[in-house]
């Protein structure tokens, strides 16, 4: 749906370098999930995407298309900063901006009434800013966001501030649209977020792309063959053996359960067996690596080596 | 196209229900009057009566009416040291005035003797009007004593009315008269140009600014282009100016009519005003030659050329006003650009003093054509006529600036709108606005 090549943009003629050759692709009706550390880049993409600012080189297509001023229309754009006019009333609010967006004052108004009904805020319409608490706020945020219908949704950092009731609240919301059709680009700190929700991945640091693709597949192949078991009634003498024939971190023995995490090379089920002797399985997970410890990874990699662009397609 | 009308609609709307809005142009002129009317009554209760006692040795002096403020009281030149014993410490008394004895018809004598005893600080006016009393009679003496009569003398101080003609426009040149009135109105307009371009320049920086302050400004900037964005406002607060202008000048028009009829109908204040009549004779007869010339003046042009200037001097010193406002954070950092901003706008009003007196000047020229100072200049010289070609350069200048500086306005809001927190100057700006 959106599809990105070598995007470049300095600062002060040069000096700063926000993007480097950013190049990425979002397929149509995906979760999308930007990474990246504060700085690393992430705003100023989306800036671009949103036509706020120029690249230096480098183009955008949405749809096959050169970026251009009609785009618009069919992009929602949810800032990190959040902001609404202080003495409108919401229901005025929500019109202004769907108007700007290319709406006509029914289509606005319609959507607007929709899009109430679902966040359950059907009583705000008269009200002003200051009535509302901050988390409300957010709410109304987010409507002005979805409202004219984008095709592709940009959402940066759009669970701060929310509550956890809330919060799940917006994400089940965000992933109704992405059902309907909607492609959505995250931009997020959070992991939690980008691991329950992200189909696509990419990582950016310091101007430069360092890990993209399908989010499956990356914390598959960043497997590192470990294990996460908690057992019950150990038996201590079988149990210092299995310590010493295996390699175990992070050995944990309280209120009756022993847990630790195992490496294992061979066939899990030959663990599995040796585990049973021991005493009574609790938990046996092969730890996938969160997308941290993939970050901290693909990074680590990035610096030590000039060609190591891990992509996956 | 209709994203500017949008955000202009809002722009209006916003600012017309304020509150303070309502009051103000309501409240404004009334509290105007009142203002006019407390400044006269403390001027009028300032004023003190005097009561002085004359001892005219002379005898020329027999004659100096007692007025509003001073009132005369002859006495006896043998009654002087009493008099001027008591004066120290009655009430009833406020000065003694001591002419001494004419002789030889020697006036300057007489002035260096004659002596004003107070027992009080006399007001300088009053202390004026004395001497002015004193000094008219004095010249009717000498008159007298040189064999003249009055009407011999003002043929002598009669002025000479130069008349002209100007051959290439075929015009009749200005009278004194003339010339006076159209330096007023020069003068007026100009100065409700001027005030109202600071007053309300600043009200678009302020609106920037607020959005800034509560980050409204991303969402808006991705759905609408800067340029689109600035013009939008500038109308936007352009249409409430007007709104409040109109609505002033429609209720000073209201009370004019409402006096008007309300003085004519009633018998009592015409007879009231039989009394001052002379002066009230003077005074119509005053507003009717004003009129005259003034409906003489070419006076649809002035008026055409007057709401151009006054909306796109508006518009364009806005912009820039629109400019600082992005660049900055809060009203406080604002202050060390608009200080330069208004620089222009002042030194054409100035300028244009020197225009009312040389309207076809080099500096009239200049004034009137720089987009800057135009606005102020073309509004003071109109009065006295524009060759065609210069007002329409002039025009044509000022509407191309004010479309640039929209254009330039936008470039900074676009960058300024993304930066907090740093401390801008004026060469980053120039960076920002060769950049993008």
């Amino acid at each position: 749906m959106l599809k990105a090549v070598n995007i470049t943009k300095t600062y002060n003629s040069g000096e700063k370098v926000a993007l480097d050759n950013f190049s990425i692709e979002v397929p149509k009706g995906s979760i999308y999930g930007l990474m990246g550390p504060n700085g690393a880049g992430k705003t100023s993409f989306i800036r671009i995407i949103n036509q706020i600012t120029i690249p230096d080189s480098g183009e955008i297509y949405i749809d096959g298309e050169k970026l251009k001023p009609d785009h618009i229309k069919q992009i929602g754009y949810m800032p990190e900063e959040r902001g609404l006019y202080k003495n409108m009333t919401i229901g005025d609010q929500l019109i202004y901006f769907g108007e700007l967006k290319g709406m006509s004052r029914k289509e606005a108004m319609e959507s607007a009434k929709y899009w109430f009904q679902q966040l359950e805020i059907d009583q705000w319409w008269k009200k002003k800013l200051t009535e509302l608490s901050k988390g409300m706020a957010q709410k109304i945020q987010f409507v002005v966001t979805v409202l004219h219908r984008p095709k592709l949704l940009i959402l940066d950092e759009p669970f701060s501030g929310f509550d956890p009731i809330n919060a799940n609240l917006i994400k089940d919301k965000i992933i109704q649209l992405k059902n309907e059709g909607t492609t959505i680009i995250l931009s997020t700190h959070r992991m939690e977020s980008i691991q329950e929700m992200c189909d696509y991945i990419a990582m950016i640091d310091h101007s430069h792309k360092v890990l993209d693709g399908n989010l499956f597949d990356i914390r598959e192949r960043f497997k590192k063959n470990e294990f996460h078991i908690v057992l019950e009634e150990v038996n201590e003498n079988l149990f210092q053996e299995f310590q010493q024939r295996h390699h175990l971190h992070d050995v944990v023995r309280k209120n009756g359960l022993t847990s630790f995490q195992a490496k294992n090379e061979n066939n899990q089920h030959l663990l599995l067996e040796e585990l049973m002797q021991i005493g009574k399985i609790r938990i046996f997970e092969e730890r996938i690596p969160d997308m941290n410890e993939v970050f901290i990874h693909a990074v680590q990699k990035n610096t030590t080596s000039t060609e190591a662009i891990f992509t996956f397609h | 196209m209709k994203k500017v009308f949008l955000i202009t609609k809002r722009e209006y709307i916003t600012q017309v229900k304020k509150k303070s809005f309502v009051l103000l142009t309501l409240l404004a002129p009334i509290l105007i009057l009142l203002f006019g009317a407390i400044i006269a009554y403390m001027f009028k209760a300032n004023e003190t009566h005097y009561n002085i006692a004359v001892a005219d040795e002379s005898g020329v002096f027999q004659k100096i009416p007692s007025t509003s403020d001073i009132s005369y009281q002859y006495i006896d030149v043998a009654d002087v040291e009493s008099v001027k014993a008591t004066l120290k410490d009655t009430e009833a008394l406020d000065g003694l005035l001591v002419i001494p004895k004419l002789e030889n018809q020697d006036f300057n004598r007489l002035e260096k003797e004659s002596m004003l005893y107070t027992n009080k600080k006399v007001s300088f006016d009053s202390r004026q009007k004395i001497a002015t009393a004193i000094s008219s009679e004095v010249r009717k003496e000498k008159i007298k004593n040189l064999g003249l009569d009055e009407n011999e003398i003002s043929d002598l101080n009669k002025s000479f009315t130069l008349n002209t003609e100007n051959i290439k426009n075929k015009t009749k040149g200005d009278g004194d008269f003339e010339f006076g009135v159209k330096s007023a109105l020069a003068g007026i307009l100009m100065y409700a140009t001027f005030m109202f371009i600071v007053i309300y320049g600043v009200r678009v920086m302020r609106s920037v600014l607020e959005e800034k302050n509560n980050r409204v400004v991303e969402i808006i900037i991705s759905s609408v282009k800067p340029f689109d964005l600035m013009l939008g406002k500038i109308l936007g607060v352009t249409l409430v100016a007007l709104t409040q202008f109109i609505t002033w000048i429609i209720m000073i028009v209201a009370a004019a009519v409402f006096f008007n009829q309300s003085f004519l109908s009633s018998p009592e204040t015409l007879s009231g005003a039989a009394s001052s009549a002379s002066q009230f004779g003077n005074i119509e007869q005053m507003f009717g030659m004003i009129s005259h010339s003034l409906l003489s003046l070419n006076y649809l042009s002035i008026i055409f050329v007057f709401i151009f200037y006054f909306l796109l001097g508006y518009i364009f010193y806005s912009s820039i006003y629109a400019a600082i406002g992005s660049a900055v954070d809060n009203e406080t950092e604002t202050q060390q650009f608009t200080i330069f901003a208004i620089l222009p706008l002042t030194l054409g009003l100035y300028g244009s003093f020197s225009i009312m007196n040389n309207p076809d000047g080099p500096l009239a020229f200049w004034l009137s054509i720089i987009p800057l100072t135009s606005p102020v200049a073309m509004i003071a010289r109109i009065p006295f006529g524009v060759p065609t070609w210069e007002l329409a350069v002039s025009m044509l200048l000022l509407v191309g600036s004010a479309l640039l500086m929209i254009f330039i306005a936008g470039k900074v809001y676009r960058v300024g709108i993304l930066i907090y927190g740093n401390k801008v100057t004026f060469k980053e700006v120039l960076k920002w606005i060769r950049s993008s």
